[in-house]
């Protein structure tokens, strides 16, 4: 992974020492709230509902196991012992002081970590595939273009005002992971047809009270046009996207009113006249990041598969398990493990500091020191031989760890809501969990098979409903929270924005509502191998409205 | 003349505090004789290119954030100040139009930022190109005058005021000319 070098390490002690210095200013009374907020907002403090929060940036969702151990050290000593991982691959503190804010970030620094453009209308933490450098269907790693996206976004004096966030996703396998569809520039990574690697480009997606899917405006971008491509786009936006208005002001509406052909011309215009410059890439430069993550060197280890077959047989929790959270590895030897952060009934992201100790304990003996986040809240050991995974199985188990549900209807997604979110309508957690617990039974979820249900608090979308094959919306109506569904979204290649069913459910119904949709789901389906979404697709939405509305019509 | 708007704050380079020449005017004539000007930019626009570029007095422009600069491109030579606003501090665009102007068409006159000045963007406007500000701000005016710039020791992209370094990447630079 990378490795920050005294240039790196120079420039982040200055901006914490800046930040302690804007802290104290603000403890002292010198600043008001209102003139601390825009200093503390680009060190990824966010003011919420009963405390300040702090939002860590996880670069592309890369972890070694001593980063991970700092973060359970942060829980436990600043935090009340746990931390809430995102869907952008962060990890977020609910409970710092903000004396002690400074602090948290010094040491952060000492393992090569900060909050810095975390928040803010910059280019934020720029997001990857969380299987990068392990899956098997990997054309290349996205992570060293992201590295190079990280440090080129970083305090960049022409784009740190803009009209509003910016968010970058990178993939590097035709299935994407990344959902970069939905980000505001979406890079997929491939070959030509001459084997050299470059970029398809997307632009424009997101989601949020107006959803789109970003429109691909390049199929192929060498990559030593990385920077110098990026840079038009950024500053076609930073020139013309909507500032009256805060919910316009996405470069998603930008190209939805500008039309993809003529935003399209306006930024090959601009690339035109900066593609020869200082930021045209040299392949020694590339090549001198992707060493930091060539692939470990991963000893050969054949005994697995023996051995695993026998251990399957014996314990069928086990067998579930390597079924669910176990996905190919480019190197048959090896897995790669998704940890659920889902237990049935838990709050979806939420890990203690024992649990970040005991995975980073894991990761160094058995994932080559490697860590992921996933931006669906959970966490990736990325290189587990399949001889070891018995073990980091058992391990697991002892701190509920290894819930068998990677990809069903339990691993859920969910955005903070009511609960902490100063922004929220409703509450999603307690949602969340009771789903959950109505899902739990491992035979029951592992039978209606792959179902992503992601829920928001309010329409800013941070739960990603949009995009779940189920997603739900919570939002207020007359002093009570109400619950709207939209199904059929997905955050893959093929993406879509999820269609809504009608009115909404509230609290007490909407366990109710969901497993209508799921039984219906499990009627029509042509047999086990048709995922809901499939079916959705097949059949559309009426068989689910009807069994929605005409239930609950007669329940009445 | 009482009506001449003129705006509060002082010059500020990277050399230090300076007494400002110009006068702020919506028109040339209510700018009355003086002998530096900076005018709107449609007023400017609308002057013949005898006016502007007379040589007893010096005319420079105005820009707003959501005007384009486009019109000044192919007459940058005769243009002694482009002054570019920032009515708010969160609105970037006149950022853009600064890489813009000076970077991209080498534009070699005084390249001014006006209104909302913080102290944490003077750098952001020296590295996108800006040579001057008019500061109003009182925490900015002090820090400045403290020569405290919140500058970083490395950038981590190319830019006026700082150059290469060697054995690292390209895009990096540090401060310093
Ligand atoms: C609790 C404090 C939080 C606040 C106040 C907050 C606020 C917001 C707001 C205002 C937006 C809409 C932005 C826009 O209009 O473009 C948004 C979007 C988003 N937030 Fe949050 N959020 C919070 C927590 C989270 C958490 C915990 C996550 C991750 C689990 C998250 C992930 C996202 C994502 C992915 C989006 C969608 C961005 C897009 O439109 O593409 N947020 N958030
Ligand atoms: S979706 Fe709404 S309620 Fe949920 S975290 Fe985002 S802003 Fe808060």
């Amino acid at each position: 992974m990378y490795r920050y070098d005294e240039f790196d390490h120079a420039f982040v002690s200055a901006r914490v020492e800046q930040f302690k210095d804007q802290v104290e200013r603000r403890l002292s009374g010198e600043l008001t709230e209102e003139q601390f907020r825009p200093l503390r907002l680009m060190n990824g403090v966010y003011l919420q509902l009963h405390a300040y929060m702090l939002r860590v940036a996880v670069p592309y969702g890369t972890l070694s196991s001593r980063q991970m151990h700092k973060l359970a050290h942060i829980a436990r000593r600043y935090d009340r012992g746990y931390g809430h991982f995102t869907t952008r691959q962060n990890i977020q503190y609910n409970w710092p002081a903000l004396k002690d804010i400074p602090a948290v970030l010094d040491e952060l620094a000492s393992v090569e970590m900060h909050a810095l453009q975390t928040s803010g209308n910059c280019i934020r933490n720029v997001t990857a595939d969380h299987f990068a450098g392990a899956a098997a269907d990997e054309v290349g790693d996205p992570r060293p273009y992201a590295e190079i996206l990280r440090q080129w976004s970083s305090m960049h004096p022409e784009f740190s005002y803009l009209p509003r966030k910016f968010k970058i996703a990178v993939t590097g396998a035709d299935r994407d992971r990344a959902a970069i569809q939905v980000h505001d520039i979406g890079l997929h990574l491939k070959k030509n047809e001459a084997g050299e690697l470059g970029f398809a480009v997307y632009v424009g997606g997101g989601q949020g009270r107006t959803p789109m899917v970003a429109k691909k405006i390049r199929d192929f971008l060498p990559v030593e046009d990385l920077l110098t491509y990026t840079t038009a786009i950024v500053r076609v936006y930073n020139l013309n996207g909507r500032r009256d208005n805060k919910y316009k002001a996405r470069i998603k509406i930008l190209v939805h009113e500008t039309g993809t052909e003529e935003i399209t011309r306006q930024i090959e215009t601009e690339w035109q006249a900066i593609k020869e410059t200082d930021l045209k890439l040299p392949q020694q430069d590339v090549d001198a990041i992707d060493t930091y993550f060539a692939p470990p060197n991963l000893v050969q280890r054949p005994e697995g598969w023996s051995g695993l077959a026998a251990a399957r047989k014996a314990d069928h929790a086990f067998s579930a398990w390597v079924d669910q959270n176990v996905t190919p590895h480019k190197n048959p030897d090896y897995g790669v493990v998704t940890i659920s952060l889902k237990p049935i009934g838990g709050i979806p992201g939420d890990a203690t500091d024992a649990q970040m100790d005991l995975v980073a304990d894991i990761a160094e003996k058995f994932s080559y020191d490697e860590i992921r986040v996933s931006h669906e809240q959970n966490l990736v050991l990325p290189h587990v031989a399949i001889a070891d995974l018995r073990i980091v199985y058992d391990l697991l188990l002892t701190d509920g760890l290894a819930t068998a549900n990677a990809g069903l209807i339990t691993d859920i997604i969910s955005c903070p809501g009511l609960d902490y979110c100063a922004l929220a309508t409703a509450r999603s957690i307690p949602v969340a969990q009771r789903i959950s617990e109505r899902f739990g039974n491992p035979e029951r979820q592992a039978d209606i098979g792959e179902l992503k249900l992601k829920i928001s608090g309010c329409i800013n979308a941070c739960g990603h409903h949009h995009v779940g094959h189920i997603g739900i919306l919570g939002v207020e109506k007359k002093g009570e929270e109400l619950y709207q569904i939209s199904l059929g979204g997905s955050g893959d290649e093929i993406c879509t924005i999820g269609d809504i069913t009608g009115r909404g459910f509230s609290s007490e119904e909407i366990v109710d509502a969901i497993e209508t949709i799921v039984d219906r789901y499990l009627e029509i389906r042509t047999d086990k191998e048709e995922t809901f979404l499939t079916t959705y697709r097949r059949v559309g939405a009426a068989p689910f409205k009807d069994a929605l509305y005409s239930e609950v019509a007669n329940a009445a | 003349m009482s009506d001449i708007e003129q705006p509060a704050g002082e010059l500020w380079g990277r050399e230090g505090f300076r007494e400002d020449p110009y006068v702020t005017a919506e028109t040339l004539e209510e700018a009355g004789d003086a002998p530096a000007v900076i005018l709107p930019l449609g007023a400017w626009l609308g002057l013949t290119e005898e006016t502007r570029n007379a040589s007893n007095r010096k005319i420079g422009v105005l820009v707003a954030p959501g005007e384009s600069i486009e019109p000044l491109l192919p007459i940058l030579d005769s243009i002694p100040v482009i002054a570019l606003q920032f009515p708010a501090f969160n609105d970037g665009r006149s950022y853009s139009k600064a890489e813009l102007i000076k970077n991209q068409h080498h534009f070699k006159g005084e390249l001014r930022a006006v209104g909302d000045v913080l102290i944490d963007q003077v750098a952001y406007m020296l590295r996108t190109g800006f040579d001057t500000m008019k500061v109003n701000h009182a925490v900015t005016l002090n820090r400045l005058a403290g020569h405290n710039l919140h500058d970083v020791p490395g950038y981590y992209q190319p830019g006026r005021g700082s150059h290469t370094v060697s054995g690292t990447y390209s895009w990096r630079r540090v401060p310093g000319a």
